[in-house]
């Protein structure tokens, strides 16, 4: 018995049981952990897990095109050259090879016409928010000469890949810049603002609509990217594409513009102001004719048939990025903001063009009756009011004698609208308190956006004595509202302000029996390329304005009678009223060191109109002297009274511009 | 198990109910007990055939980890090699086998010295220096570690040393013992691997404890390798980034440790998410990929995690666990004190070795460079495994005699 087991007794049993429970407990605790991992969380470490090995690249997508109401090509695509670097394989090249491959990429891009600095192309390359798994591009258009150069010479530029793009092209250069907008390179911003955006997803190098329709439909004209999955392995270094989506191109954008009356449009407003310019003033002073704007509507549905503004711009500008220095002329005062777009964002006093509204709140309040009959003496003490402030003169100081609200209108008769402000004012116990004129403006969609999909609307303004305390105990002046404001207000000065579009959709809420609808630009989208209607964008009304017969009536006559014995008269001088009437309504503001807004609102044909339209030309005189004409040559047009000519290369319409009508006499507002 | 304690317990009386022909016939046989044909009949078949699986499951998953990153393509030059060290490897557990562990005990010393030599040369300029631990030698196209082949020397010098002396062991004994271990440590240390070397620890302390160690000498023992432990940690031994790599399971938020919280991240990440039921071998994209450093070596059972999921992973530990559990047995089964403290060093390194490896994959144990027995590709560490599996293999067989 020398075996130690014997020998001892049972002291390394008890032990060898010691080391077993060491053992089953290391153990346990290994299959305890792996329970946790595997069976109780796996789940976020397979997301981890996948997360290591997949990289998604965008493939850029084609935007939809831009189309107007026949399906004429607004904004088109084109193929362009860019060039651009891949860093892996920069990243290959000793220090000193890479730096002269960018240096003569640096070279050949800016003997070519797009100047980059080496340390410009470095930015990019360093920059992390590029994708790593696509080329960096550093120049974007380039000639394709150039493309050649560096495919002919692939060995002396090892990294430097030549692709193709789509960029914006404009068939007809700045026609309905202000409407159609344009693209730009994302910036930090829109790209954090887009950072959730999951099924169009934005990249650093992504192009996004900047103004216009461009920004407001952004969604439908956007294409969908492609996905191309890629497997990386631990380095980063791709193994192979898991998966590959096409990119699919944006939806068309099918507007309600029609590019031949557009044209017309800015032709007509880009020579009204001429006119003007070339036009002294009876006082011998000058017209400068800054800024311009028109609006063409269809009152039946709010559908905008054309909208132009003066000055505009060359869309091409900001393809493939616009310079500092025309950025620079694009945003000089002196240069009146060729990117607005006066006619949403201009802000008029409306003159006597604001007296449909006037008027229609006179008979609606009981101020005046349709048949009531005021002497009109050439002008008006406000009762009760003493000073010189307190009689008001008619334009050019003219006596129209006994005046109901119909001629009124026709002849723009001021002491009428005096009176009916004054009483408004004087009577308010009787005629809905203070705001009692202004709550019958409002209906008309006066003093708000109008609700266009197109960013920068402003909202207009109908002052009321509550606005005019609050705004003056702000800038220290006189907080009290007076009869006198009620006065200005009735023939659309002093504190109102209108936008060419609110105008425009005022008088076609009216001419179309009472529904204000909201001004839509967009009919519909359509799959690109094809025609196939993917969303239609369907009418909506803003609203309704009760227009009793009576009290419709009487205004539609007065507006009837402008251009055939009113103050538009020489304006309409020759166009056939009798088969084609056309009821508008001149407007003069005045506006303190500058010349008059020559303002012209319309709609016609009367019976059942199809158009309505508003024509705004700033620093230029009497509006039947300026603006009558330009909204003349528009129903010219419209009315098929003048052929219309189909939209040229440069925006304008083909062949040579017809004068405007002369209006140089008589009629004053 | 137990029927085989049972067996040894009652050998005495069973022998007396043996008929005389029986008797006879167990005279016959034990003439001839040293051409020994009787003892491969005793050979465990079940720890052998589990051993040959792992072996097997490591070879799948090194081809796994080592194939390239395209799925189509597979680079079979690891699995190859590692075949050639399973191969190796079972030829020199045969070889091991075929002479009585009890003469091994004789001629101990001469593989302890050679593999000293080895150690004492792998730090001189003739070893190979790799992340920072100088511990090869490069041989053509291949790699020795000879603190692998240390493991096992050291358990049969140890073995041989502790087998003869009194219970409970005398301080004497005891301070041969360690010095016998505290050498190749020592040497380890230099070049330095602290996984490596820890393994040392765990098998001095399970042979100790087995052979009789007064209890207050493992006391002191235990406290003595806590403080060394945190002496190497805070000394200048170990390269900063060793350090970080060790305690960065303490503090996975900590300072500057992202490199080294990387390596446990995907590590974690590959075995989690295999889920229950896995990715499907070569189909781990965290394996194939190679998201997790030193894959096929250190860390193969994420490869195990990932492709084959909770499933494979209990089958691959429960494999591992049978072996300790047939090692365990033959330890109790041993027909002398010498077979039980093999078995109990090469259990004590198994154990050791599975707990601090898979722990460490699963981010429950610091990151140390130590190799799974039988499933890590190399040489070395196949071979060892191997060489330590026939070391119990020959205890098992010759239980009887």
């Amino acid at each position: 018995m020398n075996d130690p087991r014997h020998r001892e007794g049972h002291v390394p049993r008890l032990r060898l049981s010691i080391v077993a429970v060491i053992a089953v407990a290391l153990f346990a605790s290994l299959f305890t952990r792996l329970y946790e991992l595997q069976v109780a969380g796996g789940a976020d470490y397979q997301v981890q897990a996948e997360a290591n090995r997949v990289r998604t690249v965008q493939v850029p997508a084609p935007r939809g095109r831009i189309l107007d109401r026949n399906g004429t090509v607004l904004v088109d695509n084109r193929v362009a050259v860019v060039v651009a670097l891949d860093r892996s394989q920069l990243d290959e090249l000793d220090d000193g090879e890479r730096a002269d491959v960018v240096a003569r990429v640096s070279v050949e891009l800016t003997r070519a016409g797009h100047p980059v600095s080496t340390d410009e192309i470095e930015a990019r390359l360093t920059d992390q928010r590029f994708s790593r798994y696509a080329p960096v591009p550093v120049a974007v258009d380039v000639p394709e000469d150039l493309k050649i150069y560096f495919e002919e010479r692939a060995d002396d530029f090892p990294g430097v890949v030549v692709e193709r793009t789509a960029l914006r092209d404009y068939p007809y250069g700045p026609l309905g810049v202000h409407i159609l907008g344009y693209v730009g390179k994302i910036n930090d911003e829109e790209l954090a603002e887009h950072q959730d955006e999951t099924a169009k997803p934005y990249t650093l190098n992504d192009e996004i609509g900047k103004s216009g329709v461009e920004q407001t439909f952004e969604r439908y004209l956007r294409g969908t990217p492609g996905m191309r999955r890629i497997e990386v392995d631990a380095e980063g270094d791709p193994v192979r594409v898991i998966s590959e989506r096409a990119p699919r191109a944006g939806d068309d954008l099918v507007l309600s513009l029609d590019v031949d009356v557009q044209a017309l449009a800015e032709q007509k407003v880009q020579q009204g102001l001429a006119d003007a310019r070339a036009r002294p003033n009876r006082d011998g002073s000058r017209n400068n004719g800054t800024t311009g704007a028109a609006v063409v509507l269809d009152p039946n549905n709010g559908q905008v048939v054309a909208m132009a503004s003066y000055p505009s711009y060359d869309p091409n500008l900001f393809v493939d990025g616009i310079d500092a220095q025309e950025w620079a002329y694009l945003n000089d005062p002196a240069n009146h903001y060729p990117l607005n777009n006066w006619a949403i964002q201009g802000q008029w006093a409306p003159g006597s063009s604001y007296k449909l509204f006037v008027g229609y709140s006179a008979l609606m309040a009981g101020v005046m009756a349709p048949d009531t009959v005021f002497s009109d003496r050439g002008g008006y003490q406000i009762p009760g009011c003493t000073g010189i402030k307190c009689y008001r003169s008619n334009a050019g100081g003219a006596a129209y004698g006994n005046v109901t609200i119909q001629r009124a209108i026709t002849v723009s008769s001021d002491a009428y609208f005096y009176n009916v402000g004054a009483q408004f004012w004087l009577q308010r116990d009787r005629f809905g308190g203070d705001d009692g004129m202004q709550n019958n403006l409002y209906p008309f969609g006066l003093g708000e956006r109008s609700g266009i999909a197109l960013t920068g609307e402003a909202p207009g303004r109908v002052p009321t004595p509550s606005w005019k305390r609050e705004y003056n105990e702000r800038v220290d002046g006189d907080p009290v509202w007076r009869a006198g404001d009620s006065v200005n207000m009735a023939i659309g000065q002093g504190d109102v302000l209108v936008t060419p579009l609110q105008l425009a959709n005022g008088y076609a809420t009216f001419a179309n029996g009472g529904t204000r609808w909201v001004p839509m630009i967009a009919l519909r989208t359509e799959r690109y390329q094809t025609g196939e209607v993917t969303h239609e964008f369907a009418p909506e009304a803003a609203g309704e304005v009760p227009l009793p017969p009576h009290v419709r009536q009487p205004i539609f006559d007065g507006l009837v009678n402008v251009p055939i014995s009113g103050t538009a008269v020489r304006a309409f001088s020759g166009f056939p009223l009798d088969q084609y009437p056309i009821a508008g309504k001149t407007g003069t503001a005045q506006v303190d060191d500058k010349a008059d807004t020559a303002v012209f609102a319309a709609f016609g044909p009367a019976p059942a109109p199809q158009y309505a339209v508003a024509v705004f030309l700033e620093e230029s005189g009497f509006g039947g002297t300026a603006a009558a004409p330009v909204a003349r040559a528009l129903f010219d047009g419209l009315s098929g009274t003048v052929p219309l000519q189909p939209a040229g290369p440069d925006g304008f319409p083909v062949g040579d511009a017809e004068p405007l009508t002369e209006n140089t006499g008589g009629s004053y507002d | 198990m137990a029927r085989g304690v049972i067996d040894l317990d009652r050998l005495p009386g069973r022998e007396r109910m043996l008929t005389p022909r029986q008797r006879g016939r167990r005279r016959e046989e034990s003439l001839f007990r040293d051409r020994a044909p009787a003892a491969w009949k005793h050979v465990d078949l079940v720890l052998l055939a589990t051993a040959a699986t792992v072996s097997v499951l490591g070879a799948m998953m090194v081809l796994s980890s080592t194939r390239g990153t395209d799925p189509d393509v597979y680079d079979l030059s690891y699995l190859r090699k590692q075949v050639l060290f399973i191969v190796i490897g079972v030829i020199g557990m045969v070889l091991i086998t075929l002479v009585d562990y009890r003469r091994l005990r004789d001629t101990a010393w001469l593989p302890y010295l050679a593999v000293m030599v080895l150690l004492a040369l792998v730090v001189s300029s003739l070893g190979s220096e790799r992340r920072g631990s100088q511990a090869w030698f490069q041989i053509g196209a291949f790699q020795l570690q000879p603190a692998e082949l240390a493991k096992v020397v050291v358990i049969l010098g140890v073995a041989a040393v502790l087998a003869g002396a009194d219970v409970p062991l005398r301080l004497r004994r005891v301070g041969l013992a360690l010095a016998l271990v505290a050498l190749p440590t020592a040497l380890i240390l230099l070049q330095p691997d602290l996984g490596t070397a820890l393994v040392f620890i765990a098998i001095t302390m399970g042979m100790l404890l087995i052979a009789g160690a007064r209890a207050r000498h493992i006391v002191i023992l235990t406290a003595a390798g806590v403080i060394g432990v945190v002496g190497v940690l805070t000394s200048d031994v170990l390269e900063d980034y060793q350090r970080d790599r060790l305690t960065v399971f303490l503090d996975a938020d900590g300072h500057d440790v992202q490199a080294e919280a990387y390596n446990s991240d995907q590590s974690k990440a590959a075995i989690a998410s295999g889920r229950v039921n896995g990715k499907g071998y070569l189909e781990g994209t965290q394996t194939r990929l190679g998201f997790v450093p030193e894959q096929h070596t250190d860390f193969i059972f994420t490869a195990v995690g990932e492709e084959l999921g909770f499933v494979g992973s209990v089958t691959v530990l429960g494999l591992l666990a049978l072996m300790c559990v047939r090692i365990w047995r033959t330890a109790q089964i041993a027909r002398d004190r010498l077979g039980m403290l093999i078995c109990v060093g090469v259990l004590s390194m198994l154990v050791f070795q599975v707990f601090q490896n898979v722990g460490m994959t699963m981010g429950i144990m610091p990151i140390t460079g130590i190799t799974l027995p039988f499933m890590s590709y190399g040489g070395s560490s196949v071979i060892a495994s191997w060489l330590a599996l026939g070391l119990v293999l020959n205890v098992h067989m010759r239980r009887f005699g």
